[in-house]
C-alpha cells in the first residue's frame, strides 16, 4: 500500500482504502481508477489517497540486508547488538518474501 | 572548537529563539505548550485560528498514524479525542516537521519511525503516558538541529567524519562539543518548558539510564532509534547504529516477538505515511 497525492493518481490504479469524505464513503477499497474516477476525486479537494502498490521503490531485500550489515559492522559483539541485528534482519526476511 | 564552554554552548542554544531562521509559530507554539495550567478550549482556540496549523493537524489526525475510523474535521473533537497531551505532542511534531527536514533530509522519517515505535513498544510494556514517549520519539534529535543551525559547518565536519570512519555522529560531536546533541535538545525543552519527563527523554536518549523520573520511558527512546536506524527507515546524520546500553534493554526487557511485531505494525504505517514536503 502507498499513499499517493491525488496529482499523480493515474488511470488503472487500485484504491487500497476506500476515499472518504464527510463521514461518507465514496470510492470503496479496491475500485481501480479511470480518468472519469480521478477527475473526480480531484474536485473532491482531498489532498491523497492509498493505493496498492508495491513497498517501497524497488529496494529490493538483499540491498537491506546488505545495508543492515554495514550499520551493525563490529557492532555485534557488543551486548544485545546480536540480538537486535538477528530480529531486523528476520523482520526484513519476513517482509520482503 | 574545543574551547567552547558548556555554558556557552548552553547560552547559545537558549537564545536560538532569537535566530532569524527559527520560524515565529515554533516560538508560539513553544510558549503554548510551555504554559502551565493550560486547557483544551485555548488548545483549539489557538490551533483553528491559524488555517495552515489546523490543516496540518487534521492531516495528521486522519492519517494512519492516529487511525480513527471516520474523518475528523473539527479541531475541537480531535483535542477532546485526543487529549491534552497528544495534542500537545502533535503541535510540537507538525511545527517541527518541516524545519526538521529542511535541517537534516530524512531526519523526519526517522524521528517519526522513532515515535512510532517508542509508542508502540510503550503500549505493549503498558506504560501509563504512551503518547508522552510518542512525542519523545518525534523530538529526540531537535538537538541535532539545533547544532545544524548554530554550527553548520561543524556538523556537517561530524557528518563527514562519521561517514568516512562507520561511527556515529554522537560519537563524533565528542571532538567538537563538549556535550552531545540530546543533552542540547533538552536544554531547549527545559527552556521552552516542556514537561520534565519529556525533557528527559530528549536528554539522556543516548544514556537512558541517567534519567531520573523516566528511564523505563527514556529507554524506550533509546531502543526505538537504535531498531529503526538497523531497520534503515530516514537519515539520522550517520548510516551506524549506536550500541544498545545493556542496563535499559533488561530493564525494559522485550520478547523477541515484541520486537518483531513492532517493526512490523510500524513500517505498516510508515508505508500510509506521507512525505513531509506534503505534510
Amino acid at each position: 500500500m502507498r499513499r499517493v497525492s491525488v496529482d499523480s493518481l493515474r488511470p488503472g490504479m487500485k484504491l487500497a482504502k476506500p476515499v472518504i469524505k464527510d463521514m461518507t464513503t465514496l470510492l470503496g477499497e479496491g475500485t481501480e481508477l479511470t480518468d472519469r474516477l480521478i477527475a473526480k476525486i480531484k474536485n473532491l479537494t482531498i489532498a491523497d489517497v492509498v493505493i496498492d502498490a508495491p513497498r517501497e521503490d524497488g529496494i529490493t531485500k538483499e540491498t537491506l540486508l546488505r545495508q543492515l550489515d554495514l550499520r551493525f559492522q563490529d557492532r555485534d559483539t557488543e551486548p544485545y547488538m546480536a540480538l537486535i541485528k538477528r530480529l531486523v534482519r528476520e523482520h526484513i526476511e519476513d517482509s520482503h518474501e | 572548537m574545543n574551547e567552547l564552554s558548556i555554558e556557552r554552548l548552553r547560552r547559545k542554544v537558549e537564545n536560538i529563539n532569537n535566530l532569524p531562521t527559527i520560524p515565529e509559530k515554533i516560538k508560539q507554539i513553544s510558549e503554548i505548550i510551555g504554559k502551565p495550567n493550560i486547557s483544551l478550549n485555548e488548545i483549539s482556540a489557538f490551533i483553528s485560528n491559524d488555517p495552515a496549523l489546523t490543516t496540518k493537524i487534521l492531516k495528521m489526525i486522519n492519517s494512519a498514524v492516529y487511525g480513527f475510523p471516520g474523518r475528523i474535521s473539527l479541531v475541537s473533537h480531535a483535542t477532546v479525542l485526543l487529549g491534552l497531551n497528544v495534542v500537545k505532542g502533535l503541535l510540537i511534531g507538525v511545527s517541527v516537521s518541516e524545519f526538521m527536514e529542511e535541517a537534516m533530509s530524512g531526519l523526519w522519517n526517522h524521528s517519526l519511525a522513532c515515535a512510532l515505535t517508542a509508542r508502540i513498544l510503550a503500549q505493549r510494556k503498558k506504560i501509563p503516558e504512551p503518547e508522552e514517549v510518542y512525542a519523545a520519539g518525534l523530538l529526540h534529535d531537535i538537538g541535532k538541529v539545533v547544532l545544524i543551525q548554530s554550527y553548520r559547518k561543524e556538523y556537517e565536519m561530524i557528518m563527514n567524519r562519521a561517514g568516512d570512519r562507520g561511527t556515529t555522529v554522537v560519537e563524533e560531536e565528542k571532538g567538537y562539543f563538549p556535550v552531545n546533541h540530546g543533552i542540547i535538545g533538552g536544554w531547549l525543552a527545559e527552556k521552552w518548558h516542556f514537561p520534565t519527563r519529556l525533557s528527559e527523554m530528549i536528554k539522556n536518549h543516548h544514556d537512558p539510564m541517567k534519567s531520573r523520573t523516566a528511564p523505563k520511558e527514556t529507554g524506550l527512546v533509546h531502543l526505538s532509534d537504535i531498531i529503526v536506524r538497523a531497520r534503515g527507515i530516514g537519515f539520522p546524520g550517520d548510516y551506524s547504529v549506536p550500541v544498545v546500553n545493556p542496563r535499559a534493554y533488561e530493564l525494559l526487557n522485550f520478547s523477541e516477538s515484541d520486537i518483531k511485531e513492532t517493526l512490523e505494525e510500524m513500517e505498516d504505517v510508515m508505508e500510509l505515511t506521507e512525505e513531509p514536503s506534503s505534510l
